[in-house]
């Protein structure tokens, strides 16, 4: 009962952020700062998951790959499509779903409790255009770019590790990236930052906006947005590879 | 004028407000007063449409509010000014940003233009110069008097007090109280105040309604709530031996039988 009334509430909620701006110029102001905060905020956390998670892929798949039939270059391959379809947004995105999700949650959250969120109601702002909406569209916006940044970073890192580790050279790395290349994989991988990108900040954003108690309620909603966008995330990511791969 | 009819606010089966109603004239300040779960915050919230009342109608200047679409809503509520008992500034703006941001949303004024209005109330409130502080580095006075200052930046007709002197020490709630009644005064606003603070009832109650479980128990000004016999009432407001004084001195100040000398603004000179 509580699932569908929540799923009922959240609906209302993304219904309600489409009203008419009182001013467009402070919506710009704020989506600008939603996206310096979501973008800029996470490139650090980004980066460095995607380059350790690339080198990782490179000694893993070599480690694997024993037989000598098979020939080396082949690794880069792995790890490019491995990164490219999986990693760079799947796993990017569940840590920010950590990183973004708890943040947004907490945020709205506080602003709930220390009744700013009442304060804008009462100067007859929409609040939840205002709070909500320049987020998703944020996330919306600067996720798809981290990913693609996380796609180049991560197959970097194998290039790295390959190379430091004497596994295999650069060059013959750069020649098993281009070869059987598929452009779709990239497209595929794009579509899927973008559905996460919604799941990852308009269910954070509902449970930090439908925040009732005090701080103690602040941190679980938090806990509880990042659990359930991180479960819907991998839904999506099963549901998405089904449908479309 | 605020005009309340018959409101019944209920939470489930839990009747929380019953059969309130009272009016609130410009240039008064009007208190809501009761002991805590009396229902006076939810009154409030009411009456600036944080909260749908389940019964009853709230009047605007005789505009019905509760009948009003969400568009009359919104115009009513840019004349609204609150001031909320956490202050509720906006952590992460300035104060100058944070008194800015009614002015930012709703006018088409120039940055010279609003930056003047800000330094005005800024300096109404006497918080001269803190115009690049942040709400975290403010005491619990100054937050409530930069609050004060962001709900009378729009030059509201209506202006709304929840709880303005909690967690205030003496001497600051009657630099608050002055504030209010003499904002009040100067812009003809009707101002409502929820407290439960005898000082603020005793010096610039107006119109005073006191609320026991839910329902309207008493109202009147704050010269009659020195004689009145409801028990309710005189249990709640004059609930120490020292408040019991008090009423009495008081007592003998109205009837004329000793001298009342003193003056509110004299009280919080330093």
């Amino acid at each position: 009962m509580t699932f569908l009334s929540d799923i009922g509430r959240f609906l209302l909620t993304l219904k309600g952020m489409f009203k008419k701006l009182e001013n467009r110029q402070m919506y710009g102001k704020e989506l600008i700062r939603q996206c310096t905060e979501i973008g800029f905020g996470s490139l650090g956390i980004v980066a460095i998951i995607s380059v350790f998670i690339g080198a990782v892929s490179t000694i893993q798949t070599t480690y694997q790959l024993v037989s000598p039939l098979v020939p080396i270059s082949t690794v880069a391959e792995i790890v490019r499509d491995t990164v490219i379809l999986e990693f760079a947004p799947t796993l990017v995105c569940v840590v920010l779903a950590g990183v973004i999700g708890s943040r947004i949650a907490s945020e709205l959250g506080n602003m709930r409790i220390s009744e700013q969120i009442d304060a804008l109601e009462i100067m007859g702002i929409n609040t939840k255009t205002y709070l909500i909406l320049p987020k998703i569209i944020a996330a919306l916006l600067m996720i798809p770019l981290l990913v693609i940044i996380a796609m180049a970073l991560g197959i970097w890192g194998g290039r790295l590790a390959g190379a430091a580790s004497g596994i295999i050279s650069p060059n013959l790395f750069d020649k098993g990236l281009m070869s059987n290349f598929i452009p779709y994989n990239v497209f595929f991988a794009l579509i899927k930052s973008y559905v996460y990108a919604f799941i990852l900040s308009s269910i954070p954003a509902y449970f930090g906006y439908h925040v009732r108690g005090g701080a103690l309620e602040i941190g679980k909603a938090s806990t509880k947005a990042v659990v359930i966008s991180c479960v819907l995330i991998l839904f999506a990511d099963y549901a998405l590879s089904a449908l479309l791969l | 004028m605020i005009n309340v009819e018959n409101i019944q606010k209920k939470f489930g089966d839990k009747v929380v407000i019953e059969g309130i109603s009272a009016q609130m004239r410009a240039g008064q300040c009007s208190l809501i007063i009761g002991a805590s779960g009396s229902g006076k915050t939810v009154l409030m919230k009411c009456m600036v449409g944080l909260l749908t009342p389940d019964q009853g109608s709230i009047y605007y200047n005789g505009n019905s509010f509760t009948a009003m679409d969400h568009k009359s809503k919104t115009l009513i509520r840019k004349e609204i000014g609150m001031l909320f008992q956490g202050s509720a500034l906006f952590d992460s703006l300035t104060v100058e940003e944070n008194i800015m941001f009614p002015l930012n949303m709703f006018t088409k004024d120039s940055t010279g233009e609003k930056l003047k209005r800000v330094n005005t109330v800024l300096d109404r409130v006497n918080l001269s110069g803190i115009n690049k502080k942040y709400p975290a580095e403010l005491s619990g006075g100054m937050k409530k008097r930069v609050a004060l200052a962001r709900a009378i930046v729009l030059n509201p007709k209506y202006l709304f007090c929840d709880e303005p002197n909690s967690g205030l020490d003496p001497q600051t709630s009657l630099v608050i109280d002055k504030l209010i009644r003499d904002l009040t005064l100067e812009h003809q606003i009707t101002t409502v105040i929820n407290t439960h603070d005898m000082n603020s009832v005793m010096e610039i109650g107006d119109y005073i309604l006191f609320m026991h479980q839910g329902k309207k128990d008493w109202e009147g000004t704050r010269k009659e709530i020195i004689f009145s016999k409801n028990q309710q009432l005189n249990d709640f407001i004059f609930a120490s031996e020292f408040l019991k004084d008090a009423k009495d001195m008081r007592m003998l100040e109205e009837t004329g039988k000793i001298p009342n000398d003193r003056d509110l603004d004299q009280m919080i000179q330093p």
